[in-house]
């Protein structure tokens, strides 16, 4: 009836993971009895689960994302006591839990923050700059955000129920085998990612079809905003790469479910064929979250410097190459595999290659800055920490792109540090410089500019006191994944980095504090403007927060940096001089059936890893009725009156009209 | 505020390489959803090399099990091509039939793309169920596992096309032409021929590379 | 969003979707499509069962005339031309190409050197 599962599934003899279940378990049912005990449950269901608005879903992803962010980081928290105190002992964690905490590390990180955090922003951000009024499948958009959330919910529960991979975040074969790994931790792994991997395809196709096919009149290709262009050339990557991921997986699968003989050590399976379409999907994915981290960085850098970006054209170019040559270097993760020299130089050199394009882009940075009048506001200090750290991160990337090096430092904590570096460095310094930078754009006021600060400061100083010690005992000889060790020299060093975790923790509490104490002083943090940064593109022209359908008119883009040239000639003109009449505005409408999908994908999903094939196939035939009923029904569409519009947008061009004045002024 | 400072930059395309043709924008439903389905049936045909890659690699590992020569039928094969050959022709027939509101067309072209892949269908499972009874189901050998998941793989894609379609017909009945489930069959008339496609790669690299010396 | 679709039409082309062509045009198209797809078939199953080729040219003709019976497929069936209509749709197709020529190309190649340099356990001790 229940499959596999029964109550040995329950891990009653470990205290960490059932105390840590139970606290998130009271914290959740304390805010859903809060919820609806003060009545905002329908609010929340019509305006946020149900919300096909681009922009709720993607405050929604960033919620997921920061949530994960805390699981996340409680793992490396611990991870980083437990290599500090499991000197010549077995430190506090046992072997096969540590195992599941660095798996479960890596895991979430990527999958589960590092994602929804850039697709979170691609989404809230995107259709504003190309003024336009929603992505191109709104309600496939909603699907893909709850199916994302899915996966996480099944990478949680296995805290609880069962227990998580002990196979390290790729889960390589053998180990992630049957025969070594009978448990159901790799199966909550491969079905998770595969459920949150159709979320990510969703989002990709999502987004590639918005930016090719719906920009507003005039937006030609050479005027989008650097960040448009960062996300196509992402989302192209997720549309190619995903697919891999989720053919390997279904191998991996196919081979623990049903005995097949992809990856297995009999029968003529290859376990290096796993490696090589891992890779294949794995190097293209740390360029689907670094570009649009790229497209952040351009934005802040040019709009803090008050100048329009350095070398548009080449960045453009630079993107677009990165896009293309990420497909050819994946043989790098395994130099050591023992493909041979041939093969190991060809994709050692394009691996540097590929080094070129982001040596372009971080010289446009910096050039942008060159001359111009900089404010280090929030947005703009985690760009330029994220120029001085990425390039360290960067150079080590070289240095391990070297074949004969990597023979020496492959799977050491040097290569630990190294991709911290550029995933810290890189990804979560733009997810949060995004974050500062847009935030007044979602919510309508500022974050507290001292916190925000103060929660860099410590970020960026806690990263290199944590990961300067791990390149040097990544030279000193330290593999990564190890549970305890017995060598002396190696030890200062972990405590350091411990020292460093804690740093790094500061900086995220005051990343919290920054958020309640914005949340608290919000009105004098208000934005009645749009426009707090004095932006380029076109996102700042419409009200913080946008209305539901982001313009009252189609904008109409005459050149790069939109916006900028709409202010320009305002100061001229008068603002509105030739404001054409308003028109009713036909938006989609809500629809609950994301969230009816993503309960149906859990069930299966859940039901697939305990083996309740009863639940699978009530699971599946679900999912698919939901569908039907969508597409059933006979109106996706309400309309907005052109009144409405009007009074909604009079209010916004009033307090335009303010700062234009303002800045006549100056 | 700065705007005083860099306002001069702001005017239209600096660089003046050749005339520029202002984007129209956003283009039309119809556009937007067949465009959205064709990058997802790019990501489809990757997923599907992956598996052609993994066959490529694993064809010779037969473990000491059957090789593809002495396996495949050609007979059997040659039958399932020219059903899904033929089902690609009706089901162009049935969106020709859609774009002109003709019913009886309509249904007649996708109750035969139905049959014939519903034919397809059969012979494939004959094909798995009798070597599976032989012993040569894909736990024998890692060439097997690579063969029956590629194949079955393609398999998977034309019983979920089926479903689609017969979802798809019901819907024509129940609510007409509308502008919605035109652009659903334009998808499906997509997806559809990419299958037929992707089964010419099958057929060529599996069936008769693979009968071969 | 539908008031967001005012625009000129043939600008742009949906893939599948052909120029404006009256139901005989059409159907002439899948007809054509149809019988060069068969024959090809034929062709390739015919070289595939027959000796009167020489032998080792069979693999590279069948990979020709699948190669060319999907570009039949693509031409007649999906209706993707080199038109500047289609750009976006062969682009797209392109890239795709590209990364399924990279992922099947890649793995062949780089496993081929890897069972060259590093033999599975069972060819090493059928050596010995």
């Amino acid at each position: 009836m229940l499959g596999k599962l029964d109550w040995s599934a329950i891990p009653f003899d470990q205290p960490i993971p059932l105390i840590a279940g139970a606290v998130v378990l009271i914290a959740i049912l304390a805010v859903l009895i809060w919820v609806v005990a003060k009545g905002h449950l329908p609010y929340l269901w019509h305006e946020w689960i149900t919300s096909v608005d681009h922009k709720r879903i993607g405050v929604m992803y960033i919620l997921l994302a920061s949530v994960m962010l805390l699981r996340g980081g409680s793992d490396a928290i611990m991870m980083r006591i437990q290599q500090a105190v499991a000197y010549q002992s077995q430190g506090y964690l046992p072997p096969e839990h540590y195992n599941q905490i660095f798996s479960a590390h890596g895991t979430i990180m990527i999958f589960f923050v590092a994602m929804p955090f850039v697709i979170g922003l691609m989404n809230l951000v995107v259709p504003l700059q190309l003024g336009v009024r929603d992505v191109a499948f709104p309600t496939l958009n909603s699907v893909g955000f709850w199916l994302t959330a899915t996966g996480a919910l099944l990478v949680n529960l296995s805290l609880v129920i069962g227990e998580f991979a002990r196979t390290g975040w790729l889960a390589f074969p053998p180990l992630s085998e049957l025969s070594y790994s009978p448990g159901v931790g790799v199966d909550y792994y491969a079905w998770s990612l595969q459920i949150s991997g159709v979320g990510t395809l969703v989002a990709g196709i999502n987004l590639v079809t918005t930016v090719l096919k719906l920009r507003t009149k005039g937006m030609n290709y050479l005027r989008m905003p650097m960040f448009c262009w960062t996300t196509l050339a992402s989302n192209l990557l997720i549309v190619a790469a995903f697919p891999i991921l989720t053919a390997t997986l279904a191998m991996l699968l196919l081979d623990r479910y049903l005995g097949f003989h992809f990856f297995t050590n009999e029968a003529g399976g290859n376990v290096m064929m796993f490696m090589n379409l891992i890779w294949a999907w794995g190097h293209p994915e740390v360029y689907i979250l670094v570009l649009p981290a790229f497209g952040i960085f351009s934005e802040v850098v040019s709009t803090f410097s008050g100048k329009a970006l350095f070398g548009y054209r080449s960045m453009v170019l630079a993107t677009m190459a990165i896009c293309v040559v990420s497909f050819m270097v994946w043989l790098h993760h395994f130099f050591t595999m023992g493909a041979g020299p041939d093969v190991n130089a060809i994709f050692g050199i394009a691996s540097m290659i590929i080094a070129i394009p982001t040596g372009v882009k971080i010289y446009n940075w910096l050039f942008t800055m060159y001359g111009g009048r900089i404010r280090f506001e929030t947005p703009m200090l985690w760009s330029v920490g994220f120029m001085v750290t990425f390039i360290v991160g960067g150079l080590t990337g070289v240095l391990l792109a070297v074949p004969p090096a990597d023979f020496m430092l492959h799977n050491s904590m040097f290569l630990v540090a190294h991709f911290h570096n550029v995933i810290i460095g890189g990804v979560l310094f733009g997810a949060f410089a995004g974050f500062e930078y847009w935030f007044p754009k979602a919510f309508g006021f500022r974050l507290d500019e001292r916190w925000g600060k103060a929660g860099f400061w410590f970020t960026f100083f806690g990263f290199f006191i944590t990961f300067v010690p791990l390149y040097i005992a990544g030279m000193l000889g330290m593999t990564r994944r190890m549970q305890h060790y017995d060598v002396a020299a190696w030890r200062p060093w972990m405590i350091v980095a411990a020292v460093g975790m804690a740093v790094l923790t500061i900086g995220v509490i005051c990343q919290i504090v920054q958020l309640v104490v914005s949340i608290r002083n919000r009105e004098a943090l208000r934005d009645r403007t749009g426009d707090p940064w004095d932006g380029r593109s076109l996102e700042w022209a419409t009200s913080s927060p946008p209305p539901v359908f982001n313009f009252a008119f189609n904008p109409d883009v005459r050149g790069e940096d939109a916006y900028w040239d709409i202010k320009a000639s305002a100061k001229q003109q008068s603002v509105d001089a030739d404001r054409p009449e308003y028109q009713d505005i036909e938006m989609p409408r809500n629809s609950p059936t994301g969230f009816v999908c993503a309960f149906f994908a859990t069930l299966m999903g859940f039901a697939l890893i305990w083996h309740i094939w009863w639940m699978v196939i009530l699971g599946g035939l679900g999912a698919w009725a939901t569908f039907v009923v969508f597409a059933w029904r006979d109106h996706d569409e309400y309309v907005i009156p052109a009144e409405e519009v009007a009074a909604i947008d009079r209010v916004n061009v009033e307090e335009r009209r303010g700062l234009v004045s303002m800045a006549g002024t100056v | 505020m700065t705007m005083t400072a860099t306002a001069g930059h702001a005017h239209a395309d600096p660089h003046h390489i050749g005339v520029v043709i202002e984007h129209p924008g956003p283009a039309p439903k119809r556009i937007v959803t067949a465009y959205g389905f064709w990058i997802f049936l790019l990501s489809d045909i990757v997923m599907f090399s992956c598996f052609f890659a993994a066959y490529a690699v694993l064809v010779g590992q037969t473990a000491d099990g059957p090789k593809g020569s002495e396996i495949f039928e050609q007979g059997n094969v040659a039958i399932e091509t020219v059903c899904l050959l033929l089902s690609s022709f009706t089901c162009g027939m049935a969106s020709i039939a859609a774009d002109v509101r003709n019913r009886f067309w309509f249904y007649l072209g996708m109750a035969v793309t139905c049959v014939l892949g519903l034919i397809f269908l059969v012979l494939e499972f004959r094909e798995f169920a009798d070597l599976i009874v032989r012993g040569y189901g894909p736990s024998r050998s890692a060439f097997l596992t690579a063969f029956f998941s590629l194949v079955g793989c393609h398999g998977l894609h034309v019983s979920a096309g089926v479903l689609w379609l017969l979802t798809m017909t019901a819907q024509v009945f129940a609510k007409g032409f509308r502008a919605d489930i035109l652009r659903r069959m334009m998808c499906f008339a997509l997806f559809w021929h990419a299958l037929d496609i992707i089964w010419v790669a099958v057929f060529s690299v599996v069936y008769l590379l693979g009968s071969g010396t | 969003m539908s008031d967001q679709t005012h625009m000129p039409a043939g600008h742009d082309l949906a893939p599948g979707d052909e120029e404006q062509h009256s139901v005989g045009a059409r159907i002439l198209g899948y007809v054509v499509g149809l019988v060069l797809a068969l024959l090809l078939t034929a062709t390739s199953f015919f070289i595939a069962g027959t000796d009167l080729v020489w032998q080792p040219s069979i693999p590279v003709a069948l990979i020709v005339l699948a190669i060319a019976q999907m570009g039949v497929h693509l031409v007649f069936f999906l209706h993707i031309t080199t038109g500047p209509d289609n750009t976006n749709n062969v682009l797209a197709l392109a890239f795709g190409l590209l990364v399924v020529f990279l992922v099947v190309g890649g793995s062949v190649w780089i496993m081929a050197h890897l069972n060259a340099n590093m033999p599975p356990m069972d060819q090493i001790m059928m050596r010995q």
